[in-house]
C-alpha cells in the first residue's frame, strides 16, 4: 500500500521519541530496514507501472506510474546512504538522534510529494521536505551551517510565496487543485491571460527550488555548509524531489510541454550546464564543487525535459526518458560523491583539495568509487551516467536543437575537466605531506560508498537489456 | 570470438586480486591472458580467410549489440595481441622494482581486451563504449609515476581524447538519424548510394584524428611520453593510436560511403601531419618525445593509404599497420631499456652506448631500417605499397609530399642511432638491460625481419582483406 510510505516514517518519528532510553539505539536499524523495505517495494513496481499504463491519460488514475517509482527507489536509496553518514559523522549522540527525525520526516514528505496528484497535497508535502531540510542544514548551529540554511530559507520562502499565489489563481480559475482538473482547464483555455500568470509563477518557483541558474545564489553555501548526512540526503534528493520532479511532473501532465515552456527550459537548462559546470572549474572546496556540478547536472535534465513537446514524438519520449533517467542516476552518483566527500573530510580533517593528494593510496575504496561516480557524471561508459546523457543528447539532435545538443556534450568535457583536476588534487597523485596518517574511513561510510558505485556499474552494464524492456518508454532505440 | 574479448577484460579484474598473493602468477596470468587472445584470433584466420563473416548476435534496446569478425578484424586483432603479448613480456623486466604493480597488469591486460573489442564490435555504441575504456586505462597509465607534471599530461590526453571521442559520438548520432540503427551491417545496407552527411564525416573524423594523434589534435601524444616505457609502446605506438586508423578503415572505407570531397581532404590532413610531425623529430632532443613525433608521422602514411583509395593502397595501409606497431614498440622498449639503464632521456647527452648494449642497439637499428622503409624489411613493402598506390590516384603533389617525408625519416631516426649509440661515450657505460626486456627487443626485431623475408603472408592476408572490403568477392 502506498501511503504506508508516508505513514511508517512518520509513526516511526513518534515512537522513537518515546521516553524509553533503548529506543534511540534502534534509530539506524529502523531507517535502514525502512529504506531497504521502500526500495523493494518501488523495485517490485517498477515493471508492473510500466506495463499497465503505456500512455500519459492513464497515468493520471493509477497511483504510481513509472516517474513516481524511480523516484521512490532514489529517495530510499539516498536515505539509506545518508542515515549511515549521520552514523559515521554525528559529533554527539543528541544531534546524531535529532538528525535521524529530520531524515525521517524529510522522507515522508518526499515519499509524499511523488505520490500525490494535487497542487496543493504537492505543496503542503513539499513544505515538510524543506523545513526538514531547513534545520538539518542549521542543526550543528556553526556560522556557516546558519547562513546556509538562511539562504536557503530566503529563497525556498519566495520561490513558496509564488508557487502559493499560482496555487490560489489556478484554484480560483478551475474549482479544484487536482492535476486532472487544472490540466483539462489549461488545455481549454491555456493561452488565458490569467493562467498564464498562474503558470510562469509556478514554474518560476520550482526553478529556484531546482536551483537552476540564475536562480541558484544558495545551493553551493547549503550544500557547503551543511553537516556530511544533511548534504549527503539535500544534494542527493531533496533537492531534486521538491525542485526537479515536481517541475517534470508539472510540466509533462499539468501544464504541457507548450513551446513557450519548452524554449525556457532549454535556455535556463543550456545556462545552469555551462555555467555550472564553469563555476565548479574553480572550486577549491570538495563540496561547493560537488554543489555547481550538481547544479550543471540538473541543467541536462531541465534541457532532456525541455525536448517534451518536440514534433518529433521518438525524440519527445528519449527526451523525457533520458531527465527521468539522468534524474535517478544523478541522485545515485551525486550522493556517493557526497558520502565520499564525508570521507576525506572525516579521515583527513579537510575539503580544502589544495591541501589533500594522493588520498587513493591509503583510502582505495573511496578513491575508486568516487572515480566511478566522477566518470558516471562525466558520461563515460559503460556508467549509468553515459547512458542517460546519450538519450538526452540523441533526443535533443533528433528534436533539431542542434546548437542545444554541442552545447550538452561540449560541457561533458568540462564535467571531465572539473573532475579530473578533483581526481589530480585528492586522490591521483603522490601523497601530499600532512597526509601519512590518513585511513580508510570506517565500514558506516565505506558499504554505502560500495552500494551505490555497484547500482552505477551494474544499471551501466545492464542497461542495453533493461532499456527495451523496461524503465523507459523507448522500444528500439 | 567471444572469449577473446572476455577473457582479458573479465580476467583483468582477477589479477590485482591475484597479485595480493604471489607477483609471478600474476605476472604469467596477464601474459596468459593476452596470449589467449591472441591464440584466438590465430583460430579465427582459418575460417575468416575462407570467406565466412562470423557475428555474434544479442538483442538489445540499441540493435543486435554484435561482435563480427571479417579479415579487417581478424587482421587488426593478430596485429594488436602479438604486440601486446611482446609488451607484457617486456613489462615483466621494467615494471618489476615500481609501486603499484596490480594496478598496472590490471589496466594493461584492461587496455587489450577493451581493444579486441572495439576490433570485433559491430555496432557504433560498443564501439563507442570498449573506445572510452581505452581512453580511461591510457589516462591511468600515463600518470603511473603520480608526479603533479605528470599526472597533468595524463589528463590532458584524457581530455584531448575525451574531446574528439565525444565529437564522434555526436556523429554516431548523425548516423543514427540518417540511417535509422547502430548496427553496422544495417547502416551500411541504408547507406548504399547515399553518402553521410558532411557534418557527420566531419564529427567522426575528429574523434579519430584525436585518437590517432593526427593534426591538429596531436598534442597529447608526445606529452604523454611521461608514462613507463611499456605504456608508450603499448598505447602510443603499438596499438592505441592505430584505434583510430582501425575505427577510420572500419567506418568509412568499409560501411559508410563518404561524399566524395573527403576523399582529398583526409590525405591531405595525413599528408600535413606527416611532414609537421617528420620536422618536429628532427628538432626534438628527447628520445621519447622524438620517436613519438615519429609516430604522428607515420599513422599519416597510414591514413594516405586508407583514405586514398585503390586496392593496393589500401592493401599497404593494413600492412603498415602491422610493420609499423611491430618496429615502432621496438623503437621504444629499446628506448625504456637506455632511459632505465642511463636515467637519461636526452640524445644529445648520450653516446657509444653500442659498446655496452649490444643487442639493443642492433635491435634499434633494425627496427629503425623498418620504420624508414629500407629493403628487406617489413617497413620496406608496407611503405612501397601504400606510396605506388597513391601516385595512381590523383594527387601528386601530396604523393610527393609523403616522398619528402620519408626522407625526413631517414635524416631524423639515423640522426637519433648515430648520437645515442655511436660515437664517443658521454655518460658512464651501462650494462644491457635485464635479459627480458632485451628477448622482448630483439624479438621484436626479429619479427621486423621475418616481416620482410616472409612478406608473402601477412601481405596474402591484407591482399585478401582488402578484396573484401572492396566487395571484390563476397
Amino acid at each position: 500500500m502506498p501511503s504506508l510510505l508516508v505513514i511508517i516514517p512518520l509513526l516511526a518519528v513518534l515512537l522513537l521519541n518515546l521516553p524509553l532510553n533503548f529506543l534511540r539505539r534502534l534509530a539506524l536499524p529502523a531507517a535502514v530496514l525502512f529504506a531497504v523495505y521502500q526500495a523493494l517495494f518501488a523495485m517490485q513496481l517498477l515493471p508492473a507501472s510500466c506495463t499497465a499504463c503505456p500512455t500519459h491519460e492513464r497515468w493520471f488514475v493509477n497511483v504510481l506510474d513509472p516517474l513516481t517509482s524511480v523516484l521512490l527507489l532514489a529517495i530510499a536509496v539516498v536515505a539509506f546512504a545518508s542515515v549511515f553518514v549521520l552514523h559515521a559523522t554525528a559529533s554527539d549522540e543528541k544531534h546524531g538522534f535529532n538528525a535521524f527525525n529530520l531524515i525521517f520526516l524529510a522522507v515522508a514528505g518526499m515519499n509524499g510529494l511523488v505520490m500525490v496528484r494535487d497542487l496543493f497535497s504537492m505543496y503542503i508535502f513539499l513544505e515538510i521536505a524543506s523545513v526538514a531540510s531547513f534545520i538539518l542544514i542549521a542543526a550543528q548551529r556553526d556560522m556557516g551551517g546558519l547562513e546556509g540554511a538562511f539562504k536557503y530559507l530566503v529563497m525556498s520562502a519566495l520561490a513558496t510565496m509564488m508557487m502559493l499565489a499560482s496555487i490560489a489563481l489556478l484554484l480560483a480559475y478551475c474549482g479544484s487543485t487536482s492535476f486532472m482538473v487544472v490540466a483539462e482547464a489549461l488545455h481549454a483555455h491555456g493561452s488565458h491571460g490569467y493562467l498564464l500568470t498562474a503558470v510562469g509563477l509556478f514554474l518560476g518557483g520550482l526553478l529556484i527550488k531546482s536551483g537552476i541558474m540564475p536562480f541558484h545564489g544558495w545551493l553551493p553555501d547549503a550544500y557547503a555548509a551543511a553537516p556530511a548526512a544533511a548534504s549527503t540526503l539535500i544534494a542527493g534528493i531533496v533537492t531534486k524531489t521538491t525542485g526537479v520532479y515536481a517541475l517534470i511532473r508539472l510540466v509533462l501532465h499539468v501544464f504541457g510541454p507548450s513551446v513557450a515552456v519548452q524554449q525556457l527550459l532549454l535556455i535556463f537548462g543550456a545556462i545552469s550546464v555551462v555555467a555550472g559546470a564553469l563555476a565548479a572549474l574553480g572550486q577549491s572546496d570538495m563540496k561547493r564543487m560537488l554543489a555547481y556540478s550538481s547544479i550543471s547536472q540538473v541543467g541536462y535534465i531541465v534541457m532532456g525535459l525541455g525536448v517534451a513537446g518536440a514534433a518529433n514524438k521518438f525524440a519527445a519520449e528519449l527526451g523525457v526518458a533520458g531527465a527521468i533517467f539522468h534524474l535517478f542516476n544523478h541522485a545515485i552518483f551525486k550522493t556517493l560523491l557526497f558520502v565520499n566527500a564525508a570521507a576525506v573530510e572525516k579521515q583527513a580533517g579537510t575539503r580544502d583539495m589544495n591541501q589533500l593528494g594522493g588520498l587513493a593510496q591509503k583510502m582505495p575504496i573511496t578513491g575508486l568509487t568516487s572515480l566511478l561516480a566522477m566518470f558516471a557524471t562525466a558520461g563515460v561508459p559503460p556508467l549509468a551516467g553515459f547512458w542517460s546523457k546519450l538519450l538526452i543528447i540523441a533526443a535533443l539532435w533528433l528534436a533539431g536543437y542542434h546548437g542545444y545538443a554541442l552545447l550538452g556534450i561540449g560541457a561533458s568535457l568540462l564535467t571531465l575537466a572539473y573532475f579530473l583536476s578533483l581526481q589530480r588534487r585528492v586522490f591521483f597523485g603522490l601523497l601530499r605531506a600532512g597526509c601519512e596518517n590518513v585511513r580508510e574511513a570506517g565500514w558506516a561510510l565505506t558499504v554505502p560508498s560500495l552500494v551505490l558505485a555497484a547500482i552505477l556499474l551494474g544499471v551501466g552494464v545492464a542497461l542495453p537489456w533493461l532499456i527495451g524492456s523496461f524503465l523507459l518508454p523507448v522500444k528500439g532505440f | 570470438m567471444l572469449l577473446v574479448v572476455a577473457v582479458p577484460v573479465l580476467g583483468a579484474i582477477l589479477l590485482p586480486l591475484v597479485g595480493r598473493f604471489c607477483t609471478c602468477t600474476r605476472n604469467t596470468l596477464a601474459l596468459l591472458m593476452v596470449l589467449a587472445s591472441l591464440a584466438g584470433s590465430l583460430m579465427l584466420i582459418g575460417p575468416v580467410m575462407s570467406g565466412q563473416v562470423i557475428h555474434l548476435d544479442f538483442p538489445t534496446g540499441f540493435g543486435h549489440m554484435m561482435l563480427l569478425a571479417d579479415r579487417l578484424a581478424v587482421f587488426m586483432a593478430l596485429v594488436s595481441s602479438l604486440v601486446g603479448g611482446i609488451i607484457v613480456f617486456y613489462s615483466w623486466g621494467y615494471i618489476s622494482h615500481y609501486e603499484n604493480q596490480n594496478e598496472y597488469y590490471f589496466l594493461v591486460v584492461l587496455f587489450l581486451g577493451a581493444m579486441m573489442g572495439l576490433v570485433f564490435a559491430a555496432n557504433l555504441l560498443v564501439l563507442y563504449i570498449f573506445w572510452e575504456i581505452t581512453a580511461i586505462a591510457s589516462w591511468r597509465l600515463i600518470g603511473f609515476f603520480r608526479s603533479p607534471a605528470i599526472v597533468l599530461r595524463a589528463d590532458k590526453s584524457f581530455l584531448v581524447t575525451f574531446f574528439g571521442a565525444t565529437m564522434m559520438l555526436l556523429g554516431f548520432i548523425m548516423v543514427r538519424e540518417q540511417a535509422g540503427s547502430w548496427d553496422l551491417p544495417t547502416i551500411k545496407a541504408a547507406l548504399v548510394g547515399h553518402p553521410l552527411t558532411n557534418m557527420a564525416v566531419a564529427f567522426i573524423l575528429l574523434g579519430i584524428l584525436s585518437k590517432s594523434a593526427t593534426l591538429p589534435l596531436q598534442t597529447w601524444l608526445p606529452d604523454a611520453g611521461v608514462a613507463p616505457s611499456p605504456v608508450t609502446a603499448l598505447l602510443h605506438a603499438a596499438v592505441l593510436v592505430k584505434i583510430g586508423v582501425y575505427a577510420y578503415a572500419r567506418l568509412f572505407v568499409v560501411n559508410m560511403p563518404m561524399p566524395e570531397i573527403w576523399h582529398t581532404i583526409v590525405p591531405a590532413i595525413a599528408a600535413t601531419s606527416a611532414l609537421v610531425a617528420a620536422g618536429a623529430a628532427l628538432l626534438e632532443t628527447d628520445l621519447k618525445r622524438l620517436i613519438a613525433f615519429s609516430t604522428i608521422s607515420q599513422i599519416g602514411f597510414i591514413f594516405l593509404g586508407l583514405s586514398v583509395g585503390g586496392e593496393l593502397a589500401l592493401a599497404g595501409g593494413l600492412l603498415y599497420i602491422l610493420m609499423h606497431g611491430v618496429a615502432k614498440g621496438g623503437l621504444f622498449l629499446c628506448a625504456g631499456i637506455i632511459e632505465q639503464n642511463t636515467h637519461c632521456k636526452d640524445i644529445t647527452k648520450l653516446g657509444g652506448l653500442i659498446k655496452t648494449m649490444p643487442v639493443t642497439a642492433i635491435a634499434f637499428l633494425i627496427c629503425t631500417f623498418s620504420v624508414i622503409g629500407i629493403p628487406p624489411l617489413g617497413g620496406f613493402f608496407s611503405k612501397y605499397m601504400v606510396i605506388a598506390g597513391a601516385a595512381q590516384g590523383p594527387h601528386l603533389w601530396i604523393v610527393l609530399t609523403f616522398v619528402g617525408t620519408a626522407f625526413l625519416t631517414i635524416i631524423y631516426l639515423m640522426r637519433v642511432f648515430v648520437l645515442v649509440f655511436m660515437g664517443e661515450p658521454k655518460t658512464k657505460l651501462e650494462p644491457e638491460g635485464s635479459p627480458v626486456m632485451v628477448w622482448s627487443v630483439a624479438l621484436l626485431a626479429l619479427l621486423s625481419i621475418a616481416g620482410g623475408l616472409l612478406i608473402y603472408y601477412p601481405s596474402l592476408f591484407a591482399t585478401e582483406a582488402t578484396r573484401q572490403i572492396l566487395g571484390l568477392i563476397p
